[in-house]
């Protein structure tokens, strides 16, 4: 099967996996609890649909996919930041540190995408379609690095997350890795293998999509009754620590 | 070079999501484990660390101290755990219908959340420590605040159902 036939039907098929994600989303009014994450979601089904149907305008379709993405990128930004404020958002204490340290983050995530800016232009910025590539690896470098703090930072405060919290924080992370590393590559190999990369990130969107539903339709978790332990060997250390400043 | 290194980062993210998906199946297994807080102040005790570097040679008082000082990071670890835990049991009870129990759950969250930054500290007091035995950083705050966490939990264990007291007794 040509990659371009083969991408045809990935797309229908992710297409098909957006109005089931629609029809979830619609069911759980999920826009109550997850405004950004339904915004970003109804605007790349939208764009998708409207991308698919002009895609013989090349044109046409050349400027809706370039600002497509920039929208999206945009709302990716907010998805990252509603994850944060439900992650933290019932930990007023560790909320000011998480702040701070994603602060920080950000700004070092800043400084590398303006590394990357500079340590590119010289080279490409005579293209258009490479100076876009550019730009939108930086955001996307941005997008996921803020994304991986947060998942750090949850696992260093030792942070709970909620099923649809983590679902969308896991589908929209490993769109994003695929995406960085598409849009890196494309940007260094030009237009071969174009249609490979581009099967590659629908592939991914597609996964995403898979992990977006099947983490909405899974029921939270119950947590299971607390079991009293067995005395560890921690005791028996603690005995042995204490005789020995006994002595 | 920075092609490389943007693909390492999007494989770096990629191994860190699988790592994440790991960890909370094994979060949710995880059990609350006693502390025993009267030997845990016994080990934060300065005085005797004082008596024993007075006591004793340079050397075995540096590997007595970084035993005591593994010890008392497994406490710590201990700590560190049973409030993650509380702060997940935590969030289930804030949505109870009864203002009191939400309330209390509220409470317990936040102090259960500041034990885990004292946790943080303490483990880079004790790391440092660790290092430099003739150092100390005592984590003062810590046993104080655990035993605040442990008494709220019990409120809550009073005030809630059953479910909740192996907790109350176990951390």
């Amino acid at each position: 099967m040509e990659l371009k036939s083969l991408l045809q039907i990935l797309w229908i098929v992710g297409m098909l996996c957006q109005a089931v994600l629609a029809g979830v989303l619609l069911l759980r009014r999920a826009w109550k609890t997850f405004p950004f994450f339904s915004l970003y979601f109804s605007f790349s089904f939208a764009a998708t649909v409207f991308i698919f149907a002009i895609q013989r305008h090349r044109e046409l379709y050349l400027y809706s996919y370039w600002l497509q993405e920039a929208v999206g990128i945009t709302l990716g930004f907010a998805v990252v930041y509603e994850v944060f404020q439900t992650l933290f958002g019932c930990h007023p204490a560790l909320r000011k540190l998480a702040k701070a340290v994603f602060c920080g983050v950000l700004v070092v995530l800043a400084c590398i995408g303006i590394t990357v800016l500079i340590k590119r232009a010289p080279l490409g910025f005579a293209s258009f379609t490479f100076a876009i590539l550019t730009v939108e690896e930086v955001a996307r470098i941005m997008e996921l690095g803020l994304l991986m703090s947060l998942f750090i930072l949850s696992t260093t405060f030792g942070l709970h997350w909620r099923q649809q919290v983590f679902g969308i924080a896991l589908g929209l992370g490993l769109f994003l890795a695929v995406e960085l590393i598409a849009v890196t590559v494309r940007a260094q190999i030009g237009k071969t293998g174009h249609d490979a990369l581009n099967v590659v990130r629908v592939v991914a969107f597609n996964t995403s999509l898979l992990i977006w539903l099947g983490y909405l339709l899974s029921p939270e978790r119950a947590e299971s009754s607390v079991e009293l332990p067995h005395r560890s060997q921690l005791e028996q250390w603690n005995q042995a620590v204490m005789e020995l400043i006994r002595q | 070079m920075i092609t490389l290194i943007v693909i390492a980062l999007a494989l770096g993210a990629v191994g860190l999501f699988y790592m994440a998906v790991r960890s909370r199946k094994k979060q949710s297994r995880e059990t609350v484990r006693p502390v025993d807080l009267k030997a845990f102040r016994t080990l934060l005790d300065r005085d005797d660390e004082m008596f024993l570097k007075g006591r004793l040679p340079r050397t075995r008082f540096a590997r007595l101290k970084r035993q005591r000082v593994s010890v008392t990071m497994r406490y710590v670890g201990r700590i560190a755990n049973n409030a993650s835990i509380v702060m997940r049991m935590g969030e289930g009870a804030r949505m109870n219908a009864d203002p009191e129990i939400a309330q209390t759950a509220a409470q317990i969250i936040e102090l259960a959340s500041q034990v885990r930054l004292q946790c943080l500290m303490a483990f880079a007091k004790l790391s440092l420590e660790f290092a430099i035995p003739s150092l100390q950083f005592t984590p003062a705050m810590l046993a104080p605040e655990y035993q605040k966490l442990r008494e709220n939990v019990a409120r809550l264990g009073k005030l809630q159902s059953a479910n909740l007291s192996p907790v109350r007794v176990a951390i």
